[in-house]
């Protein structure tokens, strides 16, 4: 299928040049575990104090820092490049070329750009989780297992809809260059289990800015802390979201062109 | 002096014209600014109440008032130079910057207090609700006060000049992000902006008394909140001075040696 | 919407075309800009107004007109970029705004002034993501790459990244890129802008080279007259977003010209000449006149009578003028 050539050929094109600067290797190593170092310096501190964080157990935490830094790294790779380079193209016009391509649009945007050093800090995250998934040992069953690998889908889905649709305001406020950072900033708020914040900030978490479904969820399904209510309406609400996201993509598309709406 | 006073009230025009054109960027901007000290105030709120209600020397409500005051420390403390100096050098616009009358410094600090002057009015109020909301508990003598307004300007001169500084490094290389987070993480560490310097490792907090960090956010954090003695505050301002000469020296023969690097090449 | 294919010849048929936008009323001044918080006045700006034409297979037409005047709208339109407000069009029989799938392939749009050539990487990756896209068979594509690289002479241009090159070299990647998929019709808008002579007349041969070989319907903007005078035989002229003329580049001269130039040589600049005609400029003795086209002849045999003419030389004004001139009359 075309989409697999596709994703190929961008994936090379992002790539080729990065990898000619063997430093360039270096600086991004050495800034994700800098960047590693924070999120654990933070744990060493707090866990220095007390055994258990709302209820949660040291290595819950660090499974849900690990989550963290791989879901970040994810969405820096595959998710975060794609939306700047659409808003980008945006502003200056160079997305007319998108446009008069034969491929979807949606499709070559979003795929368009790949943050490759991010790599490193999905590998860091994945290793950081697996060491504390080794620590809590037998807590973690089949089930647990299963759901989390669902619910880091979900949350995948989630977060790339809602990309789309704020770089599809892009169409609208050309003027917001930074209009991503809305998730960046609330991103850091994942590093710590959601149910620890005041109700407000647990709902904005979770249905305006979804950073709830990134991390927290997830790691609630691996520790047993999911009901299968939330774990329903999490999967539902990533398909809706999908489709709306979707939607509100073709909508912008048509404000773009001029069609009378 | 007259002229760098109009310098200063054309630069404050500017900079309220594009704050206005970015003011969405600016308000995702603030929310980020709330958003850090505010999960740390809940992380340990949560620690302390689950330790009896404090830990160390800081009550839950201390807590609050800690990171509340440490936001618009940082607030009122912090630049953004390293990546504007870093910008206009990849943008070849700092050469206009170096062909004016007078020194390119002064464009940075107008725009810098300019921007905070719309800024900080603005997090005052949502930290005082903050406070109002998670109960933050604060007592402040007359003396206290009267040591945090020097302590805080003094603790900007740091700042600035040591950031100015770094940001200077741009002229010899381009991997200038790969220092900024060094920075950063410094810090993020050593400033307080995790946990009040009191209740980190031995060993860290003398690091932290140490470089210069530590002086520009955390201590007076700390000196409003009530936590030294006043022969400990005065100290530390004393230090302070100590450091503002020594980055000023440290600024100056960077600029020095970066400009002559900088035009060598011929930009 | 039941379309009518009445000139089912035609490559692209257009027919009422109009595009009109709102746009916000800016006025300086204080007052105005508070005023403008609460009430915003919007003019309606008709970028293109009711415009017909088509073009037969193979043709190349000159679409030319001054800045604003909507031959990028119409361009957008026909490439599907655009919603038109009226009218309609088809290209290759396909009604381009409905974006249908097989459309894209069919044409390509070049912009003088925008890359869709990714800046930092060589111009050969950027053509590789074209030919995944386009999806062109692999040996079509290493044949057309090794025809447009040497009628564009690519060869050392195609490994070094984009922003190390020349706006001249840049230009004839991004053209490269445009045409891999062998598009039956293509849309140039602006293609020379920027460029120096010796690039341009590079351009403009390699553009009528591919016209030939190819059989493409070329269809190109400019406000270079030299673009239009080398390639164009027919031109279509817009204005404010009116179809002003369209047809032969000669008939538009031979309208427009109301006056012709003579250049005279005389000593020096000293004598005053405007009884003869208007006098556009002296250096070095070197006159040149603007007098009336009819009046040309008995002009000239006055001036030799009169006096001590080293050299004499009658010459059509400049196209440009010819244009410029064609505008301020449509303007009044």
């Amino acid at each position: 299928m075309n989409y697999l050539r596709l994703l190929k050929v961008f994936f090379q094109v992002n790539v080729v040049d990065e990898l000619a600067y063997r430093v360039n290797f270096f600086i991004n190593l050495l800034q994700s575990l800098l960047g590693l170092g924070t999120a654990l310096a933070g744990f060493a501190i707090i866990f220095s104090f007390t055994d258990s964080l709302g209820g949660w157990q040291p290595d819950e935490i660090l499974a849900l820092v690990g989550v963290y830094i791989l879901i970040g790294g994810i969405i820096r790779f595959a998710i975060q490049p794609g939306m700047e380079q659409l808003i980008q193209s945006v502003r200056d016009g160079t997305f007319d070329f998108t446009l008069t391509k034969p491929e979807d649009a949606q499709l070559i945007t979003s795929i368009s750009r790949i943050g490759i050093w991010e790599i490193i800090n999905v590998f860091l995250g994945f290793s950081l989780l697996g060491i504390s998934l080794v620590r809590l040992g037998g807590t973690i069953g089949g089930l647990q297992a299963i759901e989390f690998i669902l619910m880091l889908l979900t949350g995948s889905v989630i977060i790339y809809s809602f990309f789309l649709i704020l770089a599809t305001l892009a169409f609208w406020l050309v003027r917001v260059e930074n209009i991503l950072m809305i998730f960046q900033s609330m991103y850091q708020a994942g590093r710590w289990p959601i149910s620890l914040y005041p109700g407000w900030l647990r709902y904005g978490l979770t249905f305006v800015v979804p950073v709830a479904f990134a991390t927290t969820i997830p790691v609630e399904a691996l520790t047993s802390r999911l009901n299968w209510m939330t774990l329903l309406g999490a999967f539902l609400g990533a398909v809706v979201l999908f489709i709306v996201s979707r939607a509100f993509w073709k909508f912008g598309l048509r404000h773009y062109s001029g069609a009378s709406a | 002096m007259r002229s760098l006073f109009q310098l200063y009230l054309q630069q404050s025009k500017t900079t309220f014209a594009s704050m206005f054109q970015y003011r969405a960027a600016l308000l995702i901007w603030m929310i980020g600014q709330v958003l850090e000290p505010l999960i740390f105030l809940i992380v340990w709120s949560t620690v302390s109440n689950g330790n009896g209600g404090s830990v160390g020397t800081y009550t839950t409500g201390a807590f609050v008032s800690y990171f509340l005051i440490l936001m618009l420390v940082n607030q009122f403390t912090y630049t953004w130079l390293m990546w504007d100096y870093e910008w206009r050098i990849r943008e070849g616009i700092l050469s206009f910057a170096l062909l004016k009358p007078v020194h390119p410094i002064h464009s940075f600090v107008a725009d810098n207090i300019m921007s905070k002057a719309i800024q900080l009015p603005v997090l005052t109020v949502i930290a005082v609700a903050l406070a109002f909301a998670f109960h933050a508990s604060l007592a402040v003598t007359p003396w206290v006060v009267l040591l945090f307004i020097p302590a805080l300007v003094l603790a900007f001169g740091v700042r600035f000049l040591l950031e100015w500084t770094l940001a200077q490094a741009a002229f010899w290389t381009t991997r200038v992000s790969s220092i900024n987070q060094l920075y950063f993480l410094l810090l993020l560490l050593l400033s307080g902006q995790i946990a009040p310097l009191s209740l980190l490792p031995h060993s860290v907090q003398i690091a932290a008394k140490i470089l210069p960090l530590y002086w520009t956010v955390g201590f007076p954090t700390e000196l409003l909140l009530g936590k030294l003695t006043l022969s400990v505050a005065v100290f530390g301002i004393g230090v302070q001075i100590a450091w503002l000469i020594i980055t000023l020296f440290l600024a100056r023969l960077v600029w020095k040696f970066g400009t002559r690097a900088y035009s060598a090449v011929g930009q | 919407m039941f379309v009518v294919f009445r000139n089912s010849g035609a490559i692209i048929h257009i027919q009422g075309l109009s595009k009109t936008y709102m746009v916000n009323q800016q006025e300086a001044g204080t007052s105005a800009t508070v005023q403008g918080i609460f009430h915003r006045k919007k003019i309606e700006v008709h970028a293109v107004d009711d415009i017909s034409f088509n073009m037969a297979s193979g043709e190349i037409v000159g679409f030319l007109g001054p800045n604003g005047a909507g031959k990028t709208t119409t361009l957008k339109m026909l490439s599907g970029l655009l919603y038109p407000t009226k009218g309609t069009a088809t290209v290759l029989g396909h009604i381009p705004w409905r974006r249908e799938k097989s459309f894209p392939r069919q044409i390509t749009l070049v912009m003088g002034q925008r890359n869709q050539l990714i800046w930092d990487i060589p111009p050969i990756h950027s053509f590789e993501l074209n030919r995944v896209i386009y999806r062109i068979p692999r040996d079509d594509y290493q044949r057309i790459l090794k025809e447009l690289t040497e009628l564009l002479e690519l060869g050392p241009l195609l490994t070094k990244p984009v922003r190390n090159l020349s706006l001249g070299e840049r230009m004839k990647c991004e053209i490269a890129a445009a045409l891999l998929h062998r598009p039956q019709v293509v849309f140039l808008d602006e293609p020379t802008i920027g460029l120096d002579v010796t690039m341009q007349r590079r351009i403009r041969a390699f553009i009528a080279e591919y016209n030939k070989r190819f059989d493409a319907t070329v269809l190109m903007t400019s406000h270079y007259m030299a673009d239009v005078e080398a390639l164009c035989k027919r031109v279509v002229v817009i204005h404010h977003g009116h179809l002003l003329f369209d047809g032969e580049l000669a008939l538009l001269l031979q309208k427009f010209t109301s006056h012709k130039t003579i250049v005279i040589q005389l000593g020096e600049c000293q004598v005053d000449l405007n009884t003869y005609g208007e006098v556009l400029s002296c250096e070095d003795g070197r006159y040149t006149l603007r007098v009336p086209k009819a009046e040309t002849a008995r002009i000239t045999e006055r001036l030799l009578a009169d006096l001590p003419v080293v050299d004499l030389l009658v010459e059509d004004p400049p196209i440009e003028e010819v244009i410029d001139r064609a505008f301020a009359e449509w303007n009044k």
